[in-house]
């Protein structure tokens, strides 16, 4: 494994409206810091996440990545989160079975009032993702005959 | 074996349906055959070598049309009707089916839960192979795992052989087919094969019912059927969804309970 | 290809100090489908709009991206400008540059990286944006609350007044609430049933307004605008059609030793009862609980007594339907009772009291007639200690937060002690004194100066009983941490307001949050302070934090005005982010294979079923629809079809799957 102390990790994170986008906007407004590698990307709940897009994101060069959404029994739309919650169970343990890197996917609660788990998370994960290193096992198999593929551009 | 013979074309001549779905001696194996008159119901054949599962066969509209068919299955081909009856696509009114219990006794089934009542008296087991390979990859390390999913994977190339020998594969326009955006790239590459397989399984949660079709249908003979398999094993006794069983509605993933169980979630 | 107009702004230097919005501007300009990229001092200001709303025309934009701050704060007013230029609200996205960048990270080279790269993702995400117009739904015109304290009074009221029907539903025999059995009410010293009766039989005689006591919700469906309630009306065991509320069974009832409710268990009361002699509606209920009759099958004394017949043995549960277009919640609050002050001697002690307690016995129709005497012997104590904060503010009991309203109380208790004991003697322990209010500093300094209450700073450790007398420990801690003893002859607690029992059973009912202590949770604490996370759900009163009566008042009659003007319109305009089931040519019509698994995953029932039949009326196939009206936009459906039949509107596949590809493209 590579030297990890000057491996910036490139992190996504996925969250829903309601809660972790709403704690990560309360990070800001109390102004505590965290690590920039990860980016937020916002549905309205994380029952809306697609597992697709978690393998996309490593095949894009993702190093680590962030679920997050509302505490169980506080989804704004009731139950997203628990369906989200069943689909990681099952999504967890395919990985696992095909030997894909599970640690490399961080899953939270993040409530809007959380604030500072938040910047914690984030933390965290990056410090995870550091020691573990880039994820070339999986970055080496989409380099391969991938390119020129169709990424969303018409 | 006379007997099925006998029963099929009776149903035929009475015109109780209008097609039977069974097996014909083949040159290696039994094949399907698909009887419309007592004629031909002469040639069917049943017995532990009829493992095709024909349930592939029901969710095509050209070929089941609007009549009432008749399905000679064994157990694992009755398992899938289940799933598909559990995911609407199969209606009472349209099918019948004819099975052989382990006394050689024919049994006609008509209604969904008389299949039910029938299934639910058989213990799904790995059988040899299964057990083996199985055993196998529990044993490997997470990095060993992946190398051997990699080695199997790179012999795939994308004929989608599997997704055709599945029952439950019925989607009218595959997820590999969908271009807004393109999900997962057609071509055979290591990527684009993982995805596929990835997608498969998780597709497959609380739906397979190991049945083996998609890992006998594969030409280069990857062992993808353990993967759903064994998601099948896995997720059974996590959500209480044990496929091919009468189930109520709903699907294991798109039902859920307020105490389902993880560790991960921080 | 497409035109992309991109404005960065500065937030004055909220974003610009940490960030080089200049750079983020260029590079992003550069970017292929993008005509147009500035940065500005304050985009959200009228000059920075007018920039927008200029772009958009000058270079026939066909999509905005505004990096600014938060999407939650400011999207409305950059898609409102977008419209008002002419292009669809919809076709307008915002980067996140502030809470999310420039506030969390220093000023640094991948502070401004990260930055194009949010505003990069919003781009590319924009592109596959599609106009969208808003949905229409009807709006039923009557409301309910949900219980009758002060605020669902006022709410009731105020929404009645506008012309417009209420359903009011209350969990106890009698609306009221806590303020029904306050003595006398800072910081005017008024007494609370004078002022509250008028209001409550204005409820009960209101036109508009149908109450149902002793009633609950039992379920809410639909959306705003378009709900149905099911309210179980518990069953009373009195006809009230024809009871005419003489009270003679209470009379007759031989059951008199239940502990009452309405006076904190200071008093009694009978198993077929009315809360209180003001009882709106002033008709009794039977306590099955109680009940001989029900408890052993014989008794039937009221019956008996009864002149008209009204008694109803078998009656039973009732569930009645209501269709509704705004849900008020006023559920009030709750104060911490027993049990929870084991060093207090709380339930151990008979004169050791809370302040809910010490109310009803302050009140001159309470159980000892406004005397303030010894619940162990009736005795006029002499000596008195009030121990403010009782729970609150204590993070080990749980209760981090002020309950707000009991530094009031107390000084209101320990000057109504001093009025009626002439020659006694109060002292009362606090932490703070919290007095924040119109003329309520004054009501606290009144009771220290005109009526010499003793005032202690510091926590009192304990309080045993010895010799009759109550010995509360403490330390004063203006005087360095000096122990203080005092002997007591009783005490009273200004225990924690908490969030009324079965308040998280209601919300998830309802689809609201709550927060961490079970108090609903507003929209937004600033901002929207009645309106909750679901549309068409408004809070009023204690069950949103503790409040005192003004408060609650204004909150009620802001709640009405919020209904008021949801019902201004016969209809509703919706936001279009719904999902759809895509629909093809034959002879597919959409790729869904009708397995309606999407079905069983909406958490709001917004899956219907669709029959698609041939010119000759045959069924070719059954596939799913979305119920506009219905659909709240959370996307689980989506991430659960297998076919990618069913999409979402402004989170489509293309749209996120676009964002999360140029985030990591390079
Ligand atoms: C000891 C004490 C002294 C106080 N003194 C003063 C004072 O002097 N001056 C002042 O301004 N304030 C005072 N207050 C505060 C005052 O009591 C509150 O501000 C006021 O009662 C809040 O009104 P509310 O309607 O929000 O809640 P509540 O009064 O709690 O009313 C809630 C109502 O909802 C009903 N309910 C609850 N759950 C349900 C349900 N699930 N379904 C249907 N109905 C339900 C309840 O039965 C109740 O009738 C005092 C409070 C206490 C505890
Ligand atoms: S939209 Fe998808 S999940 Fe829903 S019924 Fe159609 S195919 Fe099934
Ligand atoms: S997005 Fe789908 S699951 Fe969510 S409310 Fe709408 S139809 Fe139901």
């Amino acid at each position: 494994m590579s030297s990890n102390t000057d491996f910036e990790p490139k992190i996504i994170a996925f969250v829903c409206n309601w809660c972790t986008y709403a704690g990560a906007d309360l990070t800001g407004t109390s102004r505590l810091k965290y690590a920039t590698n990860v980016k937020i990307v916002r549905f309205p709940c994380t029952g809306r996440i697609d597992f697709l897009l978690l393998l996309k994101s490593f095949a894009q060069g993702a190093d680590g990545i962030i679920v997050s959404g509302c505490h169980p029994n506080d989804c704004h739309y009731t139950s997203g989160n628990f369906h989200a919650r069943r689909r990681w169970i099952a999504f967890r343990s395919i990985l696992d079975l095909m030997g894909v890197d599970i640690r490399r996917i961080q899953y939270s609660w993040v409530s809007a009032a959380e604030g500072s788990k938040w910047a914690d998370l984030v933390n965290h994960t990056v410090a995870d993702i550091r020691s573990l290193g880039p994820y070339q096992e999986y970055q080496k198999i989409a380099d391969y005959l991938e390119k020129g593929g169709y990424h969303g551009e018409d | 074996m006379e007997k099925i013979r006998e029963r099929a074309a009776t149903l035929l001549a009475e015109g109780v349906v209008t097609l039977v779905l069974g097996y014909e001696e083949g040159t290696k194996r039994p094949r399907p055959l698909f009887c419309r008159n007592s004629e031909s119901a002469r040639k069917l054949i049943f017995d532990s070598r009829c493992i095709h599962n024909l349930a592939v066969y029901l969710t095509k509209k050209e070929l089941v049309g609007k009549d009432r068919f008749a399905v000679i299955a064994p157990i694992a081909t009755l398992r899938s009707i289940m799933q598909l009856y559990v995911e609407n696509q199969l209606s009472e009114d349209k099918l019948l089916v004819l099975t052989v219990d382990p006394s050689g006794e024919l049994r006609e089934l008509v209604t969904f839960e008389d299949i039910a009542g029938y299934v639910e008296q058989f213990e799904l087991k790995r059988g040899e192979r299964e057990q083996e390979i199985l055993s196998k990859i529990d044993e490997m390390s997470r990095e060993e795992r992946w190398k051997f999913w990699m080695e199997e994977m790179s012999h795939c190339f994308k004929c989608y052989a599997c997704r055709s020998a599945c029952p439950l594969c019925y989607c009218s326009k595959c997820v590999v087919e969908v271009n807004r955006p393109q999900w997962i790239n057609p071509w055979p590459a290591p990527l684009a094969n993982m995805e596929w397989h990835i997608n498969r399984a998780m597709h497959m949660v609380g739906r397979c019912t190991a049945c083996g079709a998609c890992g006998d249908a594969c030409p280069v003979g990857i062992p993808i059927d353990l993967i759903t398999r064994k998601m099948m094993e896995d997720m059974a006794p996590e959500f209480g969804y044990i496929p091919g069983q009468p189930a109520k509605k709903g699907n294991a993933l798109s039902t859920w309970k307020l105490d389902d169980r993880e560790q991960f979630i921080r | 290809m497409s035109k992309i107009g991109v404005f960065i702004c500065h937030c004055g230097e909220n974003i610009s100090a940490t960030v080089d919005v200049e750079r983020v501007a260029r590079e992003v300009g550069g970017m292929e489908g993008v005509a147009h990229a500035i940065d500005y001092k304050y985009m959200c200001s009228d000059p920075g709009q007018t920039f927008i709303k200029e772009a958009v025309k000058k270079y026939n934009l066909d999509g905005v991206v505004v990096g600014a701050c938060s999407p939650r704060m400011h999207e409305p007013t950059f898609r409102r400008a977008c419209a008002e230029a002419g292009l669809n609200p919809y076709l307008c996205e915002m980067a996140n540059l502030r809470e999310h960048c420039s506030w969390v990270h220093e000023k640094s080279e991948e502070t401004t990286e990260k930055a194009i790269d949010l505003v990069k993702m919003l781009v590319q995400k924009v592109k596959k944006n599609k106009p969208l117009d808003s949905i229409k739904v009807p709006v039923t015109k009557r409301a309910l609350v949900i219980g009758g304290g002060i605020a669902g009074i006022q709410a009731s009221l105020d929404i009645a007044n506008t012309g417009h029907k209420v359903i009011l539903v209350e969990r106890d025999p009698s609306i009221g609430g806590h303020m029904s059995q306050l003595s006398e009410t800072f910081p005017t010293l008024d007494c609370s049933q004078c002022i509250l009766t008028p209001r409550m039989v204005e409820v009960a005689q209101h036109p508009n307004i149908k109450l149902y006591t002793y009633a609950e919700l039992e379920s809410l469906e639909g959306f705003i605008g378009n709900f149905t309630a099911k309210i179980r009306l518990k069953a009373k065991s009195v006809d009230y059609s024809t009871c005419t509320g003489c009270g003679a069974c209470i009379q007759k009832c031989p059951v008199k030793k239940i502990p009452s409710e309405f006076n904190a268990g200071l008093g009694t009361r009978t198993a077929i009862y009315v809360p209180f002699p003001q009882a709106v509606p002033n008709k009794p209920v039977i306590d099955r609980v109680n009940c001989n009759y029900y408890k052993r099958g014989a008794c039937k004394i009221c019956e008996k007594t009864c002149q008209v017949g009204s008694i109803q043995w078998d009656r039973e549960d009732e569930i009645v339907t209501e269709e509704v277009g705004a849900v008020v919640l006023a559920t009030g609050f709750d104060v911490k009772g027993a049990d929870f002050f084991p060093e207090y001697g709380y339930g151990k002690y008979k004169d050791v009291l809370t302040g809910l307690q010490f109310e009803r016995m302050a009140s001159a129709s309470g159980p000892t007639f406004g005397e303030i005497r010894r619940p162990s012997d009736g005795v006029i104590p002499k000596k008195i200690v009030f121990i403010a904060c009782a729970g609150s503010r204590d993070p080990a009991k749980g209760i981090p937060y002020c309950s707000k309203i009991c530094c009031m109380y107390t000084a209101k208790h320990a000057m109504l002690y001093q009025h009626k004991v002439h020659d006694g003697e109060s002292t009362v322990f606090y932490m703070d004194i919290r007095a924040g209010g119109k003329n309520y500093e004054e009501f606290v300094r009144r009771a220290i100066e005109e009526d010499t209450v003793n005032y202690v700073r510091g926590r009192v450790a304990r309080v045993y009983e010895k010799d009759g007398k109550l010995i509360v420990k403490g330390v004063d801690t203006l005087l360095g941490g000096q122990q203080v003893e005092i002997e007591a002859d009783m005490v009273v607690l200004a225990t924690a307001g908490v969030a009324n029992c079965g308040s998280e059973q209601l919300a998830q009912k309802l689809h609201v949050s709550y927060d961490p202590y079970h108090f609903f949770a507003e929209a937004h604490p600033k901002l929207k302070p009645v309106e909750t996370n679901t549309a068409g759900i408004f809070l009023a009163g204690a069950c949103q934090a503790p409040k005192d009566i003004p408060e609650t008042v204004g909150m009620a009659s802001g709640a009405a005005v919020k209904v008021a003007a949801l019902f201004s319109n016969d209809e509703l305009v919706r936001e279009p982010l719904v999902a759809v089931v895509n629909r093809l040519a034959p002879p597919l019509y959409s790729t869904c294979v009708g397995c309606f698994m999407c079905e069983t995953a909406c958490p709001y029932n917004a899956i219907e079923h669709e029959d698609i039949r041939g010119r000759d009326g045959s069924l070719i196939k059954t596939i799913a629809k979305v119920n506009e009206g219905l659909c709240q936009g959370c996307g689980t459906c989506v991430a659960f079809c297998r076919s990618k039949s069913i999409d979402i509107q402004g989170y489509t596949h293309e749209q996120v799957y676009a964002e999360v590809m140029s985030l990591l493209n390079d």
